[in-house]
């Protein structure tokens, strides 16, 4: 279980104003749930997760995961993030194997874990390649392995299939879901499209100016989410509750962002 | 032979440039009068040059051992000149590594804590900023003083004037790393050690082996710097040698061997960096 108790970051601004990246959030998320962030750009879903990953100090309030305190990162939350992180240094197995190494698993073991989640996202035949000659979606696929090898029970995914092209990030949305399945892990997942969001999530945060504007639960929608499931009416009304927060508010515009953090 | 000769084809103009240099060279050799005051010409002959310079070596060979020594009226051998020129550029090259050596090791950790913590740069700032404006060469003296005209002394002169690419290159070299590197590797578990360990000291290597280069370059004038001075062997003590004679054969000699070590100190490093950076771009 994750808890939000009435969160809030605050940045200065450049210009020297107070911006309220997330403003009195409070939330809780159970053990396995697939959560998705949407909003536009600037509103505070970044800084969510990334308060939750214990990158980003809170101004006020707390975060428990599993009951503790989040008072830094650490390996419990993986995350994945919007671009490439994967480390050009290592190859593409050492990287997987890089948080097993930093926390003392021994070699054989972590030789053994890595091999066994490149092959979950087809990379097997490229453990001793070096990143460089992978393509972007293949690096991705490293960066899913990696946070999985890991064994976190939360990942949190900023925009993780933001760079790249439709057909990549429909290949990964799937691995996604299937490794979800399998693992049965708690995923936050960012995004601002809202066709990746119906395709993945159990519930949909909206975040707007700092706030949680809608909490849409979505677990009833069957799985997989194929075309017919999106067109059915109760994935249409989710579709329109979104886009109503999303975009086209008439009022959206006298309610200016209140980050430019995105 | 074959990937000779398509060297030759691809490279011509710079062979022909270089031997046109050593055309001129000899040109200017023939036509300058003989001066009455050295014992070699002001533009000597690369006949003389390799012939009586090159035999002349052996005139800084100091050891009662396998040759005659010419200060204490023994013969000019050619076994004495190759021994002469082994025993100084060793000398050189030692003051020349270790001192590196010491100054990376030195400069990089001093870099790497600076980068580490806000207020030892505060405090270390203006003191850094002076000693990278301070012309290295003019500090020989100085040094001289302090440590004495020892090997010790070079190689500290050495480690001191290489240190400072160092400090700078490494501090730079973190400011470069990507943040979403240290912070992916925290939240895969890394603690903020193991973050420099496995994260920063591979991920500013690229930018450290650009800085040995620089470095190389200041670490080659400083010791040749600090032998005309001071100590009393190696290859910059041995222009000054012929600078008392005004044997300009000796001091080119000199030149070739400093040019052609430098070559090679280069290639051999450009060889480690190719090895080690393989996850880069060929």
């Amino acid at each position: 279980m994750i808890e939000f108790r009435n969160v809030s970051c605050q940045f200065t601004h450049a210009a020297g104003g107070e911006i309220k990246a997330l403003n009195d959030v409070s939330i809780s998320i159970p053990d396995g749930q697939f959560l998705c962030l949407l909003g536009r750009s600037g509103h505070g879903k970044s800084t969510f997760v990334r308060a939750l990953a214990g990158l980003q100090s809170l101004s006020t309030g707390e975060i428990l995961v599993g009951g503790a305190k989040v008072k830094g990162p650490g390996f419990d939350r993986g995350m994945v993030f919007q671009e490439d992180s994967v480390f050009p240094w290592l190859s593409v197995r050492e990287n997987v194997e890089f948080g097993l190494k930093a926390r003392g698993i021994p070699k054989g073991r972590r030789y053994k874990i890595a091999m066994q989640w490149l092959s979950a996202v087809g990379l097997a035949g490229f453990a001793d390649s070096w990143p460089r000659q992978l393509s972007g979606g293949m690096r991705k696929r490293v960066a899913i392995a990696t946070v999985f090898a890991n064994d976190a029970p939360v990942l949190l995914m900023d925009e993780p299939f933001g760079p790249l092209d439709y057909v990549t990030r429909r290949d990964l949305q799937d691995l996604l879901i299937r490794l979800w399945q399998k693992t049965k892990k708690t995923i936050i997942f960012v995004t601002h499209d809202i066709e990746e969001a119906l395709l993945m999530a159990d519930r949909v945060l909206m975040v707007r100016t700092g706030r949680i504007a809608e909490d849409i639960f979505m677990e009833d929608l069957p799985r997989p989410r194929d075309e017919d499931v999106r067109a059915s009416p109760a994935a249409v009304e989710v579709t329109k509750m979104i886009q109503k927060h999303l975009a086209l508010n008439p009022d959206w515009h006298s309610n200016e962002p209140t980050a430019l953090v995105s | 032979m074959r990937s000779l000769s398509a060297a030759v084809r691809r490279n011509w103009i710079s062979i022909l440039t270089v031997i046109f240099g050593l055309a001129l060279w000899e040109v200017i050799s023939w036509t300058i009068p003989p001066s009455q005051l050295s014992s070699s010409s002001k533009v000597p002959s690369l006949e003389y040059v390799f012939t009586e310079a090159l035999l002349g070596m052996a005139d800084y060979w100091k050891f009662d051992l396998w040759a005659p020594v010419p200060e204490k009226g023994g013969a000019q051998t050619a076994l004495g000149a190759v021994l002469a020129i082994i025993y100084h550029s060793a000398m050189t090259l030692f003051r020349l590594t270790v001192g590196l050596i010491v100054g990376a090791v030195l400069g990089t950790v001093i870099g790497l804590l600076l980068s580490a913590s806000e207020t030892l740069r505060s405090i270390a700032g203006a003191p850094l900023h002076f000693l990278r404006m301070t012309p290295l060469l003019a500090m020989i003296p100085a040094f001289q003083f302090w440590f004495g005209a020892t090997d010790l002394s070079a190689i500290i002169f050495v480690a001191y004037g290489t240190s400072i690419p160092f400090i700078l290159g490494a501090i730079n070299a973190v400011a470069n790393v990507p943040k979403r590197y240290m912070e992916s590797a925290r939240t895969l578990g890394a603690s903020r050690g193991s973050v420099y360990r496995m994260v920063v000291l591979p991920a500013i290597l690229p930018e450290m082996f650009s800085t040995v280069i620089v470095a190389l370059g200041l670490a080659w004038s400083a010791v040749i710097g600090a032998e005309y001075i001071g100590v009393q062997s190696g290859l910059g003590r041995i222009v000054i040698w012929s600078d008392y004679f005004s044997n300009t054969g000796r001091m080119i000699i000199i030149t070739f061997l400093i040019t052609a070590y430098a070559g090679v100190s280069f290639a051999l490093i450009n060889i480690v960096r190719q090895r080690a950076l393989g996850w880069m771009k060929p």
